[in-house]
This record gives C-alpha cells, structure tokens and sequence, in this order.
C-alpha cells in the first residue's frame, strides 16, 4: 500500500519534472517565464492586469522592440552594434527639425511629416552603413568601431541642436508614435517582415552562416562582407524606426533621446535566447525578451520600489534569466 | 543535479520577487483601499543625482507623511520615454495627484497631456513646462528676484570695502528658464551700479563643471584683476575654488585679498563655505516651501480652487550676517548634517 | 611477470541516458608496453580514454593505475596520478611560451614565495625539450610552432609531470613524414624508459608497427584482442567494421576522357609556388602527392581564389580566369573542399540541412524575392543525403558538430555536390575519418569523376592516391616534381620525387 502510494506520488513527480524539463528546453522559456512572472505578481501589484495598464506596457514596448530587432540581425552575424542609441538620438533632432512648427525647414507643409519621417530612416540606414563599411572594408571590431560611432554621432546630435530639445511637432508626425494602434501596425508589420527575412530569404540564411563561420560561408561563396553590411544598415533602419516613435510619444525631438536604452536592448535580445557569438537569433525570440524585460519594469514600477531597489531587483532578474539560459544549454548539452 | 541547479534558479528568482512584493505592501494596500479615502501622490523625478533632487524628494515625502497622505515613487534615469511609462503607470493606478520632476520643459508635455486627460492634476516641481494647451501648475525658485537680491547684498559688501571691482558671472545653460532668469537678476542688480562694479567676464558653463573650471581660468588669467563672482548654481562652486587656489586669491571673508563670492542654489558646499567664511552669500531655494506649495496645490486643484500656473518661491538670501539665524531653514544645512 | 600491469581495466561500462557506449572492457597494459587501440569513430576509444584521464566517471568495473585502484575524480587528478591524455585537439596556449605551457600548473618557486624560479624553470624545460628531440628555445611562442613541434612539446609536459602512462589519440593526423618520423622515434625512447603508451589511430600500418598488444573496439565492446603479431592489416579492418572488406578501394570503370577542364601554365608566386603546369581532364582524378609544406594545399588556395598569384594562368573550360573570388568561381562550377573541415568546411553549430544547402542556396529560391521554396529545399537535402549516403540516424535540423568525421565529410562533399560542379579539388578529403566511411567517400569521388567531372585530388596518404586516382602529379618545395600516368604508379617513385633535393645533391 505504501508502496503504491510511493508509486503514484513518483510518476507525478516524474510527470512534473517532465514537463517542467520541457518548459526549461523550450526555446520560448523567456515567454512561460514572462507568464509565470505576470501570474505570480498579479495578486501582489495592483493595476498590474488592469486593461488600461497592458495597453500601456504593450505601447511602451514597441520601440524597445525595434530597436532590439535591428539589433538581433547584427548580433546574428557575430557584431555588435553600440551606437543605435545615438543613431535614435540624431534621428529623432533631424526628424524633428525638419517637421516642427516653430522653425522647421517644412514648417506647415503637408508632406512635412512623411518626408522628415523618410530623412530620419535613411540617416538610420546612413548611419549603418559608415557601421558595415567600416568593419567589412576597414576590418575593423565591431566594438569599437560602433562604440566611437555612440559616441561621434551622440555628439553630432548634441552640436546639432546646441543640446536644446525641439517641440511642436504636428500631430500628423507625433501619432505615429503617440497613437498606440500606429505604432502597433507599424511595430507588427516590420517585425513581420524581418521574420520573414530571416526564417525564408536567401538573405536571411547568408546571414546565419555567416554568423556561425564566416571563413566557412566565404569559401562556400556566400557574400560575406555584403550581408554583413547590411545586417548593420537594417540595425540602423530599425533605430530611426524606434526614434520615430520614441519621439512620437515624448513630442520631443530630443538629442538624448534613448541615450539610456543601450543595456535594455542588448539585455532583452540575449535573454530573448540570441547568441552574442553570433549564428542565433529569431524575431519572435526578441519579442519574448523585450516583453519579459519591460514587463520587470512596468510591475516594478507598480509595486511602487525606490529606484535603488528597481534597479537591483532587475539587474538581478536579468541575471537569473541568463543564469536559467546556462543552465538549460547544460541542460540540452547532456545526452537525450 | 543539473536539474536541481535549474530549480533552485528558479526558486531564487521567486524568492527575490516575492522579498520585492512584501516591501511595497504597505504602500500598495494604501492606494488600494479606497474606504479610507487617504490620498495617493505619484511622485516622479527625472533624476536625484544631485544634493538638490534628493532634498527635493526627501522635503515631497515629508511633507506628505506629516499630512498621512500615500506616495507613489518612480525616477527616470534621465531618461523621458521611460518618465512617459512611469506617468502612465501611475494614471493606471488612479493616483489623486501628480508631482513631476521632468527632463525638461518640452517631453513632460505628453506627461501633462495624459494627465489632463484623466483628470488627474499634476504639479511639475522646479521645472516649469513650455507654454501648450496642456495645464499644468509649476513651483518654482523665483530665480529673477531672489538672484537680484542675492547680488544686491554682494555689491553692498563690495561698497561698504571701497573702491570699484571687476566682475565675473557664470551662466547655466541657456536653454534652462531658471538660468536665464538668474543672469537677468545678476544683470538688473548691477545695473545703474557701475560705479562699484564693472562687468567684465561672463563664462557660459552650460551646467558643466569642466566648462565652468576652463571659462573661470581663462578669465582670471585676461583679467587678473577680478574681485567679485557670482554663480548661477552652487554646484559650480568648486570649480572656481580650485581655480581662484591656483591663482594664489583663494581667502576668507575679512581677510585682504578675498574675492567677492556669491552663488545660488544653498547646498551642502554652500553652507561649509558659508560656515568656513569662503562665501559671502547665496541665493536659497526654499526646498520645504516648495514642497508644501506642490501638495497644496494638488490639493486645491482637486477642491477646484482657482491655483495659478506659476507658483513663485521667494526663497532668501543667507550671507555671513545672517547665517546663524537662517541656516535651519537651508537644505544645504540639513544635507550637510547628515 | 609479477610486478603490476602500468594499466588495468576490469568490466568497465558506462552509458549517457541509457544509452550505453561501453560494455564489459577489460585489459591491460604492462609497463614499457605500448597499446593500440582501433576502431571506428564511434566504437567507445574517446569514451574510454576519458575514463582514464578522469574527465568521465564509469558506472562499473575497475581500473587499476600500477596496482593501486584508480579513480580520479578530475582530469588533474589524474595527470596527478601519472596519466597524460595528448588529445586530437592539442590543448596548448599559442600566446604562452614553450616553458609556461610546460609548467602552467606547477611553476617552480623562488623558495617558498609565489615568485617563479625564471632560471630553473628555462633550465627544466631546455633539458625536456632535448630529451624530446626538439631544438627550439624554451621562451618561443607556441603560436610560432608546428602541429607536429607541439605535440612533442604536450609530451614533454606530460613527461615534466613523471606522467607513466601516456594516451596518444590519433597524434599523427596533421603530422608530416619527417615529424611523424621523429614522434615514432621518440616514442621508442620513452618505452626503453618504462613508460607505458595507448596509441589510437586510424593508420593501421602504423599501429601495427608501433605497438606490442592491440585492442579492437566495436560498438562499446572488445572484438579483438591480443599480440601485434596475430593481426594483418585485413583482419583488423575487418573486425573494426564487422565484416570482411574484399576490397578496400572500389572498383573504378570508366576512364577519363581528354578534353580539359582545367589548365594551369606556369603558374608562380614567389616562396610559394614556382612554375607549376598541368591539366586535368574531364572525369580524370588527379592526386596531388608530396610531404607538408610542399606546397599542395597552397597551389588549391590559389586555384580557388583565395591567394594571390604573381605569374601565369589558369584556364577552365578554355576561359582564362583572372583574379576572381570563390563565389565567381563557384558560379563557374568549381568546388573546393578544404583540408580544415571544421575551420573551414562546416558551420558546426548549423543543422545539416543548412550546410548542405550553403553553396546552392540561390537554386532552393524563388523570384521575385528569393523566398525559400521549402518543397525543392526539402527535396534537395533528401536527394543529397541519400547520393552521399549520410548516416540515416541523423535528423536535418540536428547540428553537424554532432556527426562523426566521416558524416561530416559527407556533409560538405553534399554541399558541394548540390552545385553541381565541373572542376573538383579535394585537400584530404579522408582525413580523421574511419575506414568504412573512407570507402564510402572513395565510392562517391568515382562516381563524381564517371558523372565527368575533373578531380584534383591531394593526399597524404599514399595508399590512397595509387588506389584512386589516373594520374598523380609529385610537389616538393613548391615545384612540380614528377607526372606519372597509372601504368607508372610505383610508390617508391613518388616518394623519391617528394623528397626534397639536398643543396649538394643538386
């Protein structure tokens, strides 16, 4: 009897380890952790599952989550790109120049809004391509060469602008980042477009194997510096994207804009399982860990903690999360 | 065993969120109880990384305690998308007031306007925003007065020492209102006053200290002869004391040689150069006034009291003469104690 | 015969989630004994030489190291113990000198203080670096070494720490004929010193040379056992594959045609290449013959268009190519297998669908905007992996790192076989790969050369080039040396032609 108890209590244990092992290999972990996160702080956080509130953190998530995908494409080569913040930065001050009420160069003119939105993507794609050339023509880390692009073109923003903030920019221009559902269809429909890019282009393959071995793809005749150059360019693209609507929804063209978002982008894409050695990446993972990433945020600032504890309790999530991530490849490194 | 690291990790992760939750519980079951009808402030500053925010923040949540009303607390870094999140978050959690901190006059605009939006009044601290159909209420320094005062006192003492000084001023950041509104005080106390005074550097610093330390070198060396300085915010204060050392004119108050020194603001340097007997006078924010104008207002607002937009703190004047008297009311004072 | 065997192994098992790699292994080594041990990939040596080495623990049995039960729990608890693993993958520090390599774990001290003992530990390692015959300074950069000047540096470590027992796992892969030389002679010394020796490897001769006992392995299991003088060559290979091999390079039927398809004419790049001509003709296999650093690999690079070429040209399919990259060339129908699988051939990380798929990409695309066609994807990799017969096992999105040497060299020749190419050149092709895949790759570079595509094919192996190819051109120095027809094939012959020309001799 005792043994049939013991017996039953095993299979259950058996079965819950089992599922719980297949949660922990999931490649979507971050999603089930971002839901047990939300499950297990709903009773505590009040407004945590408020409508009004899951409006607002999915809108605060889409720029972040630009950002990040542009990103994912050039970690997937094996680079790195530090300078989208300044990227944001000078985009959202020459966007805003062009199209503000006040003194701007289309002040009042119906195609104000499009053309500045069109100048600021492709000073995006401008400014990653100086990225890509340098590190393919120039061979180049690209550490360095993004890190003092942060900090060339964050003070080219500065100078731009004589450090001032530039308002009244007209609705037409600020909706697109102001009004959630713009922002959504927009947020929706790149990330879309970069799933399929990766998932079923003959680009999107040149771009994981050059990740995983250059010397290998170049031998097997895969334009090796031209992926890589694009892979910056896109990361640049999807920058002036998220400055759009990160101005948008400060109504501010600002030269610090995004200057603080550096570590949450690269945080999220990690946790979101893409590898920093290049070779690993989805748009859906990055969506899982942008979400998980402002999620920590929105309920932190719900709970209503000091700044210094918000600030530890995420570095320590964000710790665990890559913790948990080490373990499973152990975890998926032993034999089946 | 690999197993056993993965749950543990897992455990932890709970455990740390769970230590999180149990903190804010007071807090959290405050604004959730509406019987009792306690009010519930959000507060959120752009930054407390200077002795001014601090004081600023520490003066809100006194003064809210002493009326048992609840504080919501968020800061952004610096950064105004996440401030925008952090607004919202508070609309969410239907706080009764807002008291704001922005970046600057401009991104708080889309903060105002949500608020606006949800009948919530809002109270920007300090830091007033640009003119826009968003209403908002601003408690503010009044920089023009209380730096015109400020100088009035110093060229007083200068009068009072014989015979005519060269003057330095150094200028915040232009696009800041309360620099502009310092340098127009500076400019209309000496006016009509050049007798005493001349005028002859104006160091722009835009709120940097290394600015400031260059701009007062290169001064002092084009005109050795400077005997009088005033600066727009304390926190440059340093600069120039490691400046005017370098030149040998570093000496206290009495002593021959001693450079007319003023500034604005009432920090803990402030009042150890003040104490010490460097300083001859600075212009002081009333950092509790504020704090009690910012509730008040909420308050009144929420009564539908008329509350006008601008709301001026006269703040004082603390100079050698007066400093016994007047430092228990100086925030530099308290911060210096601790 | 009574004092204690240096090595015993009794009823040793082990699995990995029920899946078991070894079975029942018992045997030993006696001191001053060396021991080959063959088999397949696959058949348990790397798993059962880490038992010894302390990286894996065994679920049962018994090892005993010099009569005293051995069961180290950690790789340094063993080379503490007296064993030394010299892995295929050498394990040194290229940024480090000879000597810091040599006593990374156990620098001398300066009495006691934490100070290293500069003078004694050059002194060490100068009198190790004689007794292995190798005559370098002991502060050179291992970077500046050779493959085969690094592995005598892993057994002078091996030796600094008084090791008894020292694992030697496949040493002579990337070794030269000279260096080889010099590792076998050192390894005669060394067993005149009483250290005992396992030696794994894929060239039977040599371990039929080498060593006093051989242990065959196959699936986790001894199939064979006993003194070197009871094995052939033939027996061995059919005990590691489990069934007589008739004959160990198929059966070749049709003969290459003589139109070209790749003309080379006087090409030279200085210190590299000089005055090289030769033509490879439609469905001709061409092997390429000579020692390391004759210039072989070098003369494909070029060819591929991965390194320059100061003088000449090279004509395929009657147009001259100038300086283009591998990607024109690859549209031109040339395919380059290099010698670096791992470095140079695969994506390891990758699923073996995608490498099967790199060089063809664009083929498995549709316009207008080049999306996978996932139907002729999926086709393509079927087709592929049944012409190069890759392991059935094997699921398509499984990582290539998780094959076998020979699987993934299956994979890259399918890479390369999905473009469809006119002009091969395969750097060996077979190495680190077991002997029932080599006669699986021998099988399928016929069948490419019948299909009429040319083959340049270089090798090390010389067994390898007599058995497979039409003509082999002999390399030394950079030179072109000999160009025998197979009516010439001798093996003293192209040995005499690899070796170099003595300056006196000349």
């Amino acid at each position: 009897m005792a043994d049939l108890s013991h017996a039953a209590a095993k299979s259950v244990t058996d079965r819950l380890t089992a599922t719980l092992r297949r949660v922990a290999l999931s490649e979507y972990l971050v999603l089930w952790l971002s839901v047990i996160y939300f499950l297990a702080l709903a009773p505590f956080t009040p407004g945590l599952v408020s409508p009004e509130n899951l409006v607002n953190l999915l809108v605060a998530l889409l720029p972040l989550f630009l950002v990040a995908l542009g990103q994912t494409f050039v970690l997937i080569t094996g680079g790195i790109d530090l300078s989208v913040t300044s990227t944001i930065a000078l985009s959202s001050v020459v966007g805003a120049s062009i199209v503000n009420g006040n003194n701007g160069w289309l002040a009042g003119q119906w195609f104000a809004a499009p053309v500045a939105v069109l100048a600021m993507l492709a000073l995006g794609a401008a400014v990653g391509a100086l990225n890509g050339l340098a590190i393919t023509r120039l061979r180049m880390p690209p550490f360095i060469v993004t890190l003092t692009g942060m900090m060339f073109f964050s003070g080219l923003a500065i100078w731009f602008t004589q450090s001032k903030n530039i308002g009244g920019l007209p609705v037409a221009f600020t909706r697109l980042g102001g009004n959630g559902w713009l922002a959504g269809a927009i947020a929706l429909a790149t990330g879309a477009f970069a799933h399929l890019m990766l998932t079923r282009s003959l680009f999107g393959r040149w771009l994981f194997a050059t990740g995983h071995n250059a010397r290998t793809a170049y031998l097997s005749g895969v334009p090796v510096r031209g992926v890589t150059l694009a892979a910056y360019v896109i990361c640049g693209f999807c920058a002036a994207l998220a400055a759009v609507l990160y101005t948008g929804q400060a109504e501010t063209g600002s030269p610090v804009l995004g200057q603080r978002v550096l570590l949450d982008v690269i945080g999220a894409t990690i946790i979101g399982g893409t590898s920093l050695f290049g070779g690993k990446g989805k748009v859906l993972w990055t969506l899982c860990g942008v979400l998980f990433l402002k999620l920590v945020d929105n309920s932190l600032n719900l709970l209503n903690l000091s700044i210094f504890t918000i600030t530890m309790v995420k570095g320590g999530v964000i710790l665990f999360a890559a913790l948990l991530d080490a373990t499973r490849h152990r975890l998926a490194g032993s034999r089946p | 065993m690999k197993f056993t690291s993965l749950a543990t990790t897992l455990s932890l992760l709970i455990a740390l969120l769970f230590t999180g939750c149990s903190k804010s519980r007071p807090a959290a079951s405050a604004a959730g109880t509406s019987s009792e009808r306690k009010l519930t402030v959000g507060v959120a500053f752009e930054t407390l990384q200077t002795g001014y925010w601090v004081a600023g923040f520490e003066a809100i949540r006194h003064e809210l305690a002493s009326r048992d009303y609840a504080m919501l607390e968020a800061v952004a870094d610096g950064d105004a998308n996440r401030q925008l999140e952090q607004v919202k978050s508070f609309i969410t959690r239907k706080v009764d007031g807002i008291i704001l901190v922005p970046k600057d006059a401009q991104t708080c605009l889309p903060m105002i306007k949500a608020a606006n939006a949800a009948g919530i009044p809002i109270v920007l601290f300090n830091r007033p925003a640009e003119k826009s159909e968003a209403r908002s209420v601003a408690v503010v320094a009044d920089n023009f007065a209380l730096t015109r005062e400020t100088v009035a006192y110093q060229i007083g003492v200068a009068r009072a020492s014989g015979g005519r000084r060269e003057a330095m001023i150094l200028i915040g950041d232009l696009g800041d209102i309360n620099a502009v509104g310092r340098r127009d005080g500076f400019d209309a106390a000496v006016k009509g006053q050049e007798d005493i005074v001349d005028v002859v550097a104006r160091v722009p610093t835009e709120w940097s200290q290394e600015k400031a330390q260059a701009g007062v070198v290169n001064a002092l060396q084009a005109h050795p002869n400077i005997s009088f300085i005033f600066t727009s915010s304390d926190f440059l204060l340093p600069s120039i004391v490691s400046a005017l050392k370098s030149v040998g004119k570093y000496h206290k108050v009495g002593e021959p040689g001693h450079v007319l020194l003023a500034g604005f603001d009432g920090d803990a340097t402030a009042y150890a150069m003040l104490k010490d007997g460097y300083l001859d006078a600075t212009g002081v924010q009333d950092v509790s006034f504020e704090a009690k104008q910012a509730v008040q207002a909420i308050l009144d607002l929420r009564a539908g009291k008329a509350v006008p937009d601008l709301i001026l703190d006269p703040g004082f004047v603390i100079h050698q003469k007066n400093l016994s008297e007047k430092s228990s009311q100086m925030w530099g004072a308290g911060v210096g104690k601790k | 015969m009574n004092a204690p065997c240096a090595l015993e192994f009794s009823g040793l098992a082990k699995s990995f989630s029920g899946v078991r790699v070894l079975t029942e292994v018992s045997l030993t080594v006696p001191a001053g004994h060396t021991l080959g041990l063959v088999g397949e990939n696959g058949a348990g040596k790397s798993t059962l030489m880490n038992l010894v080495a302390g990286n894996l623990r065994p679920d049962a049995g018994e090892m005993r190291l010099n009569g005293v039960p051995h069961a180290p729990a950690s790789s340094a608890a063993a080379a503490h113990a007296g064993v030394a693993f010299i892995h295929q993958e050498l394990n040194l520090f290229p940024n480090l000198s000879i000597a810091e390599n040599i006593f990374l774990t156990a620098f001398p001290r300066l009495g006691g203080t934490p100070v290293i003992d500069r003078s004694r530990v050059h002194a060490r390692t100068a009198a190790l670096l004689t007794e292995v015959g190798l005559a370098l300074a002991p502060d050179t950069p291992v970077e500046r070494l050779s493959t085969g000047q690094c592995q005598l540096v892993e057994i002078a470590k091996a030796l600094s720490q008084d090791a008894r027992l020292i694992i030697l796992d496949e040493p002579t892969t990337s070794l030269g004929a000279h260096e080889t030389a010099t590792l076998f002679a050192l390894m005669a010394r060394l067993k005149e010193r009483g250290i005992a020796m396992i030696y794994i490897s894929h060239v039977l001769a040599d371990v039929l040379r080498l060593c006093d006992d051989l242990v065959v392995l196959r699936d986790g299991a001894v199939v064979g056992q006993g003194s070197c003088n009871e094995f052939t060559h033939e027996r061995l290979v059919s005990l590691m594959v489990g069934r007589s091999l008739t004959q160990f390079f198929p059966e070749r039927k049709n003969r290459p045609a003589v139109e070209p398809v790749l003309e080379v004419c006087n090409l030279s790049e200085p210190n590299i290449v000089h005055d090289i001509s030769f033509t490879l003709r439609r469905g001709e296999i061409l092997g390429v013959a000579g020692l390391m650093g004759a210039g072989r690999s070098e003369l494909a690079r070029i060819l591929f268009g991965l390194d320059p070429y100061a003088a000449g040209k090279i004509i395929m399919e009657g147009e001259s190519l100038g300086r283009i990259t591998p990607k024109q060339l690859i549209g031109r129908g040339l395919a380059f297998l290099t010698e670096n699988r791992r470095a140079e051939g695969l994506c390891l990380e990758a699923s073996i669908a995608d490498n099967i798929t790199l060089v063809a990409l664009r083929d498995q695309t549709r316009t207008p905007f080049r999306l996978l066609d996932f139907n002729r994807w999926r086709e393509a990799i079927a087709t592929m992996r049944r012409a190069v017969r890759l392991t059935a096992r094997a699921d398509d999105a499984q990582p290539v790192r998780t094959l076998s040497g020979g699987n993934q060299q299956k994979v890259v020749l399918a890479k390369w076989l999905l473009a469809k190419p006119r002009v091969l050149i395969l750097d060996e092709p077979t190495r680190g790969v077991d002997v029932g895949a080599k006669f699986e790759l021998y099988q399928l570079i016929f069948e490419l050369a019948d299909r009429g595509a040319g083959i340049l094919l270089i090798s090390s192996e010389i067994e390898e080039l007599l058995g497979l190819c039409d003509r082999i051109l002999v390399m030394s120095r950079g030179e072109l040396r000999a160009d025998l027809p197979r009516a010439e094939f001798d093996r003293e012959k192209i040995l005499q032609a690899a070796l170099p020309v003595e300056e006196g001799n000349a």
